[in-house]
């Protein structure tokens, strides 16, 4: 998905001028066919994420269009008042692109991880935030962000992750019907899209065969196409690589309330609190019961109850 | 000249003394404090045409808002009508800037440590365009103590930034105590040379020490002016006090500042 991201944004330097990408000292390799093309629209501002979002916001306000990379937390916590004031109530069309979602970088420790980012995105006004679950989604995203005029926040997971789209032929801010089904539908974002793939096919064995609808854009959240996509269900589960409590499944539940609609929500994802496991990302998956098997487990279980 | 900037200053000031009287808002010392460095770039040095080739200021100190509001409308740059709704219930300018409620305000700001690095960013998007315009930024002294200003003081010189001045409010009054007291503030002008900026000190109410600061080249190197200043500049009672950080502007203060600002 990285790549992918990255690529289109570099492609689209070959034809625009206004591009400009500022890492903050990340990316080892990923920028450096870029940086010997471009190296006059590449700025790496170091260990320093204070200065990195104002002095984009500043070089945003010359008419740069700009691409700001690093590691979520560097894009978003240690900078958040910088985020806020500088890009989002300035109203900047600056896109933070964010690397490691949720528990990717297992196990390196509970400050690489990034379980509360979009928690943290969804109190920033004029924001538009992706969660792609696969390069498709990511080039379109990126695509997005090109001709966006708010600030945009792309979170990725890392590099080769294959593809889950078949076609590249959709609207990117709309929910995506991945799998038809019956009854119950998954809906989800992010890298934890292959792992409902592959509980969906476990709960095939079953009988059971959720829908499977992939939420690339977060924010705003499209409540009404969603709905539209849930009728006639019986129950809906988010299963998302974020904390619970304040990840899609939780702004599924607010537009629940307003709806009230007949089915049932669970929301799977990781529960707030510290992570001190320490677990490849396998590994913290089933722990927090987000993987494969004990998403399939957890709909078996109440599917036949 | 110098006598006609003076005379602007003073109107500035009876400007602000009037807005912190009528909003019953702080920081009126704050903003009394930078009058004659606004004075000189926005009278003296600022070029302003045409308005989309411009240079720009950045009031980085935003809780200063005042001085660059009274500033704005004596320029011509705002309508004199707009100071009315100075943080008024349904009014046209808040105490801190939002860059979308007047011509001029360059950019939203009020937290401390933004304005600064915002203006490098422009500096450093005027130089990649080839664009001949120039950034000025205006922090404070206890604004220097934000982590952000030390970060971009690293990057302003590396970049080579000559086209970006800072200047810094030097009054030795932050809001609750002196800058020199509250940390290891000084040498402040040798810790900006090691940080790879031509630094000058100069009196910061002396309008031509300013003039010739701000036109000084210093190619290849961003400059900081560093400005001493007097909080209140301009009112005996509120000069070097510390109350005038935050205290409100009554009717009988205004009378009395305004009599002492009527005197040449």
């Amino acid at each position: 998905m990285r790549n992918t991201f990255i690529n289109t944004i570099i492609d689209a330097c070959k034809i625009r001028e206004d591009v400009f990408i500022i890492s903050g000292d990340a990316g080892l390799g990923v920028f450096d066919e870029f940086k010997n093309t471009f190296s006059d629209k590449f700025l790496n501002l170091g260990v320093a994420e204070q200065n990195m979002i104002s002095f984009t916001a500043g070089l945003s306000m010359t008419g740069f269009k700009v691409y700001v990379y690093n590691i979520i937390p560097f894009v978003l916590y240690r900078c958040y008042e910088q985020v806020r004031n500088d890009i989002c109530y300035q109203e900047l069309p600056v896109t933070l692109v964010g690397i490691g979602s949720g528990i990717t970088y297992s196990p390196q420790g509970m400050t690489h991880y990034s379980v509360e980012d979009i928690g943290i995105a969804q109190s920033l006004p004029n924001m538009k935030v992706f969660s792609p679950t696969d390069p498709i989604e990511a080039k379109l995203a990126a695509k997005f962000s090109l001709s966006s005029g708010s600030p945009v926040y792309v979170r990725l997971a890392k590099r080769g992750e294959p593809n889950i789209h078949k076609n590249e032929t959709f609207d990117i801010t709309e929910p995506q019907l991945i799998e038809d089904g019956e009854d119950i539908a998954i809906i989800f974002h992010g890298s934890i899209g292959l792992e409902v793939l592959k509980a969906r096919e476990i709960l095939k064995k079953d009988g059971i065969l959720p829908k499977l609808i992939s939420m690339p854009m977060v924010m705003p959240i499209n409540g009404e196409k969603l709905f539209l996509m849930l009728r006639n269900l019986k129950w809906v589960i988010t299963v998302e690589e974020h904390f619970i409590n304040s990840g899609i499944g939780s702004m599924l539940s607010r537009e629940y309330v307003k709806a009230n609609p007949d089915w049932k929500l669970s929301t799977l994802g990781i529960p707030d609190g510290f992570i001190h496991a320490i677990k490849d990302l396998d590994g913290m998956r089933e722990y927090f019961g987000i993987s494969a098997t004990r998403i399939a487990e957890y709909i078996r279980k109440k599917a036949t109850v | 000249m110098e006598l006609k900037k003076s005379q602007i200053s003073k109107e500035i000031r009876k400007t602000i003394i009037e807005l912190a009287n009528k909003s019953k808002s702080p920081h009126v010392g704050s903003s009394l404090s930078c009058v004659d460095i606004l004075t000189v770039l926005y009278f003296d040095v600022l070029n302003l045409q045409p308005w989309e080739n411009r240079d720009i200021f950045i009031l980085s100190k935003a809780h200063a808002a005042m001085s660059l509001y009274s500033t704005l409308a004596r320029r011509g740059i705002i309508d004199e009508k707009l100071l009315n709704g100075y943080y008024q219930n349904e009014g046209t300018l808040p105490a801190h800037l939002d860059r979308f409620t007047a011509k001029g305000v360059e950019v939203s700001a009020g937290s401390l440590g933004h304005g600064f690095n915002m203006g490098l960013g422009m500096a450093f998007g005027f130089k990649k365009k080839k664009q001949d315009r120039k950034v000025y930024t205006l922090i404070g002294d206890g604004e220097s103590q934000e982590g952000s200003i030390w970060e971009g003081a690293l990057f302003g010189s590396k970049l080579g930034l000559d086209n970006f001045t800072a200047i810094m409010d030097y009054n030795n009054l932050q809001g609750y105590g002196r800058a020199r007291e509250l940390c290891s503030f000084e040498p402040v002008k040798s810790k900006w040379q090691a940080f790879g900026w031509h630094a000058v000190e100069i009196g910061g109410h002396d309008f031509n020490a300013l003039k010739d600061a701000f036109c000084e080249y210093t190619q290849g190197k961003p400059k900081i002016i560093i400005a001493h200043t007097t909080k209140g500049k301009g009112v005996s009672f509120m000069q070097d006090q510390l109350i005038w950080h935050y205290y409100i502007v009554t009717d009988e203060h205004k009378k009395k500042a305004l009599l002492e600002l009527s005197d040449i």
